[in-house]
């Protein structure tokens, strides 16, 4: 069982507290993804969960063993970086069997090992090449076969994505997905991309400044929000938030949280209709059509911008009137703290 | 002819610059590197080309006439004249003890001042400040610190109970003396090297090998040091090129002295045409080192080619 869990963990650069008191359980073969905006300290948590960073206060533990004071290469982890830091002056075969031979692993053992990962990954035909003859995908997977090698029990992944162009992108994340299941070992993905924390994720951690923001399976972020900010952060494109009283004829029939000052609208759940008393009213300011859908940027009359998905019927004319409506079940209400009420 | 022209100006907007743009810009560029290009021309190609000539004259610089002997100054160097065996055979233990020491130690260095810590400015400064002190000063000092008696050298070897010796007076012990002194003043050079190579190796790579268990050694071992072969080629070829081309530091502290124990090939070349005015044969001894260095960065490149396939 390799569970890994996070007791008020703390991490200080000089006077700067960048991890500001972590609480986090991970259950054992969990795919948790780790997101948030840059400087929230996704990557920070990751290295001090690898042992490359040091805990300045707090516990952590993986598979019961309290770790603070193992080195990194003893905590059972393997890391995937997002530059893949691949040895440039070592084959694909010895790059994945580095672990192995500096570990002292017989070199027959060693060559089985590297030969089934390879297979898992079908790595055998670039067996023999060095990494500036591999291709961005196949250098992440070879970054990818050489964590597996080592049989870890916890894998953590550094924004193994962002240096791949957007169709290689999804492409290795569904391989990514598949790995996990054939696997099940404990995952743990970093990301600043919120499409790959929702598809890949058993468990979304969001953070912010230093401190986890939410915790939850995708769809619950999505389907409840906890903060504006998850809210926003969550969902692409981002929730709608409007003040109360600009939100009032669209709330129109739903229960508001007598403490609400806010109401969130996710633009997917926005339909353009004729404009009335009992919708938002508003003129079409932008339309941008990306083949499924258009995204239409509506100004509101109170001079806020909604942004509204629209896939069906005729598309408004720039500058049109135009009433935005919305199901009550798929209003959001936020306290003046910005929590979900 | 006469067409042409009336077309060129033809096709020319009036008011239009004469020249192309492209042309005015090949003109431009011709000016800012003439200066140069004509110091290159007087200073270093004139005087290569001369060395090739002379090197096939009977030349003496008092009596002013040359007369043409072909290959015999060669002969005389390789065939006849014992001296120049010895002379090489100083130089290349000279090469051989300073190119593996100044590395070795430009890369220790460079290995604890590559990464920040309190005063690292400081102390790379003060291992740089060797290589851009005068080679005239530095030797004189180091000849008064190495004398055998009363030197600083042998007086701190007392402190500890050591009767050091006449460190540039005796055969034996010149040599290393000029070696090791030579290293101290170049070896700044060489580490700014290094640790210009060690800072543009991702640290990603020390940490990934940390992770899979390698120890600090392993690291250095199987990551550092073959990714330093680059810079670490580059070192060897300019260290041996500078090693061959000594001359000021031996002309200051030794002369080539004692029993021509330390005459080396340049200041041998410097002997035969400036104090025994043999210029055509001080020539063809410059184009038999000229040939020894390439030879030997050659070998190097290719041996470090090899390595690296």
């Amino acid at each position: 069982m390799t569970k890994v869990l996070l007791k008020d963990i703390r991490k200080r650069f000089g006077t700067v507290e960048v991890i500001r008191g972590v609480d986090l359980e991970i259950e054992d073969g969990e795919f948790v993804v780790f997101v948030g905006p840059s400087g929230c300290g996704k990557s920070t948590l990751l290295r001090l969960i690898s042992g490359l960073e040091h805990i300045s206060e707090g516990e952590l533990s993986i598979g019961g063993r309290i770790v603070n004071e193992v080195p990194a290469a003893k905590r059972g982890v393997a890391m995937v970086f997002q530059s893949y830091a691949l040895y440039p002056h070592l084959t694909v075969r010895d790059n994945m069997g580095f672990g192995l031979k500096v570990r002292k692993v017989p070199a027959g053992e060693r060559a089985r090992r590297v030969s089934e990962a390879a297979s898992t990954l079908k790595l055998e035909p670039l067996l023999d090449r060095f990494p500036r003859q591999l291709s961005g995908g196949q250098r992440q997977r070879v970054a990818i076969g050489r964590a597996i090698v080592g049989n870890p029990d916890v894998f953590l992944f550094d924004e193994p994505l962002s240096n791949l162009d957007a169709e290689l992108r999804v492409h290795m994340r569904s391989e990514i997905a598949a790995l996990h299941q054939r696997l099940s070992t404990t995952m743990i993905y970093v990301t600043h991309d919120q499409i790959e924390a929702m598809t890949l994720a058993d468990k979304i951690v969001v953070l912010r400044e230093g401190k986890i923001e939410q915790v939850g399976t995708p769809r619950v972020l999505y389907k409840s929000p906890g903060t504006i900010f998850v809210a926003q952060f969550i969902g692409s494109p981002k929730m709608n938030i409007l003040p109360l009283a600009d939100g009032q004829p669209i709330s129109h029939g739903a229960s508001v949280p007598a403490t609400a000052v806010s109401v969130g609208i996710r633009p997917e759940h926005l339909s353009l209709v004729q404009p009335s008393a009992e919708t938002l009213r508003g003129k079409v300011r932008l339309a941008e059509y990306t083949g499924a859908v258009t995204l239409i940027h509506v100004e509101l009359d109170g001079g806020q911008t909604c942004l509204v998905i629209h896939n069906q019927g005729t598309m408004p004319e720039i500058s049109a009137e135009v009433g935005l409506k919305a199901a009550p079940e798929h209003l959001h209400f936020f306290d003046k703290e910005g929590c979900a009420v | 002819m006469a067409g042409t022209a009336s077309r060129d100006n033809a096709a020319r907007q009036p008011g239009a610059p004469w020249l192309t743009l492209k042309t005015r810009e090949m003109l431009e560029a011709w000016l800012f590197v003439s200066p140069t290009f004509i110091g290159f021309l007087i200073f270093f190609l004139g005087p290569l080309v001369a060395i090739f000539y002379y090197s096939m004259t009977e030349w003496n610089l008092l009596s002013q006439q040359a007369t043409f002997v072909g290959l015999r100054n060669f002969e005389n160097a390789l065939l006849e004249n014992p001296d120049f065996w010895h002379v090489v055979r100083n130089s290349v233990i000279f090469a051989l003890g300073l190119v593996p020491l100044n590395i070795a130690l430009a890369l220790s260095l460079a290995l604890a001042l590559s990464r920040p810590f309190f005063g690292v400015v400081f102390f790379r400064t003060v291992f740089f400040a060797p290589v851009v002190t005068s080679a005239i000063a530095w030797a004189i000092v180091w000849k008064f610190m190495l004398q055998g008696e009363g030197g600083a050298v042998n007086q701190m070897l007392a402190w500890i109970g050591i009767d050091g010796p006449n460190w540039l007076r005796e055969p034996n012990w010149a040599m290393a003396a000029v070696i090791v002194t030579r290293v101290i003043k170049m070896v700044g050079l060489n580490m700014i090297l290094y640790i210009a190579a060690l800072q543009s190796i991702p640290r990603d790579y020390e940490e990934a090998a940390t992770l899979e268990g390698a120890s600090r050694w392993q690291v250095f071992r199987m990551i550092t040091w073959p990714l330093l072969a680059p810079t670490t080629l580059v070192i060897m070829v300019l260290t041996t090129i500078g090693s061959f081309k000594v001359f000021d530091h031996i002309y200051q502290m030794t002369g080539g002295g004692p029993e021509n124990g330390t005459l080396v090939l340049a200041f041998y070349i410097y002997q035969q045409g400036f104090k025994f005015f043999n210029v055509g044969y001080a020539a063809a001894l410059a184009l038999i080192m000229f040939a020894i260095v390439m030879a030997l960065t050659l070998v190097q490149v290719m041996l470090r080619r090899r390595d690296m396939e």
